[in-house]
């Protein structure tokens, strides 16, 4: 546990380290909706649906009440 | 200063104007960061994360035909060798009541047809072939999820409640979540948790005619933190943990041990750690963005997933944008999975042979394009997807070697279109 608390760390030191300040007027790249995490949210929960239903892993972190996926 | 330099000054300032009301008003990096950050309750999930986001209404409809490849006549020893296909009607909307508060509510509907794989047994030579149910398996799922979203200067707080339902399956989720921006909004941590109820009520088959009810109950916790890198990248990493306690087997499905059948048996509690990381980078010169996924699973059915996402969206006349991406996923196996087992396996004993226990890989390429119609329909936002993935998987495209490859792994096709507006 003590580990994983330093290796968390590092790693938060370690990216903070590597970010430049980025003034907000200076974002608009970074709002264009091709830099959105999930540019469609409805075919982005549509996949992670088949891949829960297919997968052993939990697909982007997880989905409750997904149904059975008993096929 | 020359006529061409005070317009291009006048154009940068304009967009600059445009990008600080954007970051203002809670659209621009705000908005995409908090998209992320939430993409990992269950229930809550990237749903209630999303709608909160553009401070108008919007509304979204999506259809998807999806359809599992028939397996080579080699592999099968009995029934059908045609699979599922799915077809999905889903919709979404997102809707301000005022106060900094924003509704949304998502419904979608499956309807599915097909065969599926009942057990895996051994032929003549000892090579496993599976045996799979009649074509003739119909079902709908119907799931809702409604959510409240409170939006304040530098937080967003998120309660979700759905449901999904199924002839045979119910199941009711709750979800909550909570985001905070500091350092002028460049980062931005969140957490949230999730819960969900679930009972299966099987239909009788031949082997086992009357089924009892079974029930299982979920939670899970998510921490995340998402950063801005530089004016043209940003990352997140989250972790999430997952706890399952209850029925967690598969009731349509058998084991067989020496040519003896048995019921799909698994351990009655699951936990499960994932560890989601993502990147994206914008390439101003040639207006393209980079994506980049990765993911590490664990579980306490000793199953290690990696997961690698790399896409491409490039945008073409300011009107278009084509995506390509593939995707890798491998997975080791379930500790209690065999494809099938020896003669004298105790009652007692977990023993599985689903595929998606066994070890192996997939790969799957997707292109998508979406086009803006805001122009052509003069309404804001109004925006036209369609997307087709092909999924395959065997051992083949595993990590490491695999001994015997489950039969009844799974290729599939997905064709997707979506409709988008807002306002």
């Amino acid at each position: 546990m003590r580990a994983l608390r330093i290796a968390l760390l590092l790693g938060i030191c370690a990216l903070a380290s590597a970010c430049q300040h980025v003034d907000p007027w200076e974002r608009n790249l970074l709002a264009r909706p091709d830099m959105a995490w999930e540019p469609d949210e409805l075919a982005a929960t549509q996949e992670n649906h088949t891949y829960f239903s297919k997968e052993a892993a939990m697909p982007g972190g997880g989905v409750g009440g997904g149904g059975c996926g008993c096929n | 200063m020359s006529q061409k330099k005070r317009r291009a000054r006048s154009e940068r300032r304009a967009a600059e104007r445009a990008a600080v009301r954007a970051a203002r008003s809670g659209r621009g990096t705000f908005a995409m960061l908090t998209t992320s950050a939430l993409a990992l309750i269950p229930g809550l999930a990237e749903r209630a994360a999303a709608q909160s986001q553009e401070n108008g209404w919007s509304f979204a409809y999506g259809y998807s035909m999806y359809a599992e490849g028939s397996l080579p006549a080699s592999k099968v020893s009995a029934g059908s060798r045609e699979r599922y296909d799915i077809d999905t009607h889903a919709f979404k909307l997102a809707a301000p009541i005022g106060g900094n508060i924003s509704l949304g509510l998502d419904v979608a509907y499956e309807k599915m047809t097909g065969a599926s794989p009942w057990l895996i047994e051994s032929d003549l030579a000892g090579d496993p072939v599976v045996v799979m149910t009649g074509a003739s398996i119909e079902d709908a799922r119907t799931d809702v999820l409604a959510s409240v979203t409170f939006i304040g200067e530098k937080s967003r707080t998120s309660l979700t409640g759905g449901t999904s339902m199924e002839d045979d399956y119910t199941a009711i989720n709750f979800g909550f979540g909570r985001e905070k921006d500091f350092n002028q909004k460049a980062t931005t941590f969140s957490w949230g948790m999730g819960f969900s109820t679930d009972e299966i009520d099987p239909n009788g088959t031949s082997f086992n005619p009357l089924p009892s009810k079974h029930h299982k109950k979920v939670g899970s916790f998510s921490l995340g933190i998402a950063q801005v890198i530089d004016r043209a990248s940003v990352a997140q990493s989250s972790l999430t943990l997952q706890y399952a306690d209850g029925y967690l087997a598969d009731p349509y499905k058998l084991v067989s041990a020496g040519g003896i059948n048995s019921e799909d048996r698994r351990p009655g509690t699951r936990t499960q750690i994932s560890w989601l990381t993502r990147y994206r980078r914008h390439f101003e010169r040639v207006h393209g963005s980079l994506h980049a996924d990765y993911q590490f699973n664990w579980d306490t059915w000793d199953v290690k997933a990696n997961t690698l996402e790399l896409g491409w969206h490039q945008e073409l006349f300011e009107l278009i944008t084509i995506a390509p991406s593939i995707r890798y996923y491998t997975q080791s196996e379930a500790k209690f999975y065999a494809p099938y087992f020896a003669l004298g396996l105790p009652a007692t004993q977990d023993a599985s042979s689903d595929y998606r226990l066994s070890p192996y890989g997939a790969l799957s390429f997707k292109l998508r394009a979406d086009v803006s119609l805001a122009d052509l329909l003069k309404v804001p936002q109004a925006r036209i997807g369609l997307q087709y993935e092909r999924y395959e998987s065997g051992a083949e495209y595993a990590i490491g070697s695999i001994g015997t490859e489950n039969p009844a792994l799974v290729d599939f096709s997905v064709l997707m279109l979506t409709l988008k507006t807002g306002f």
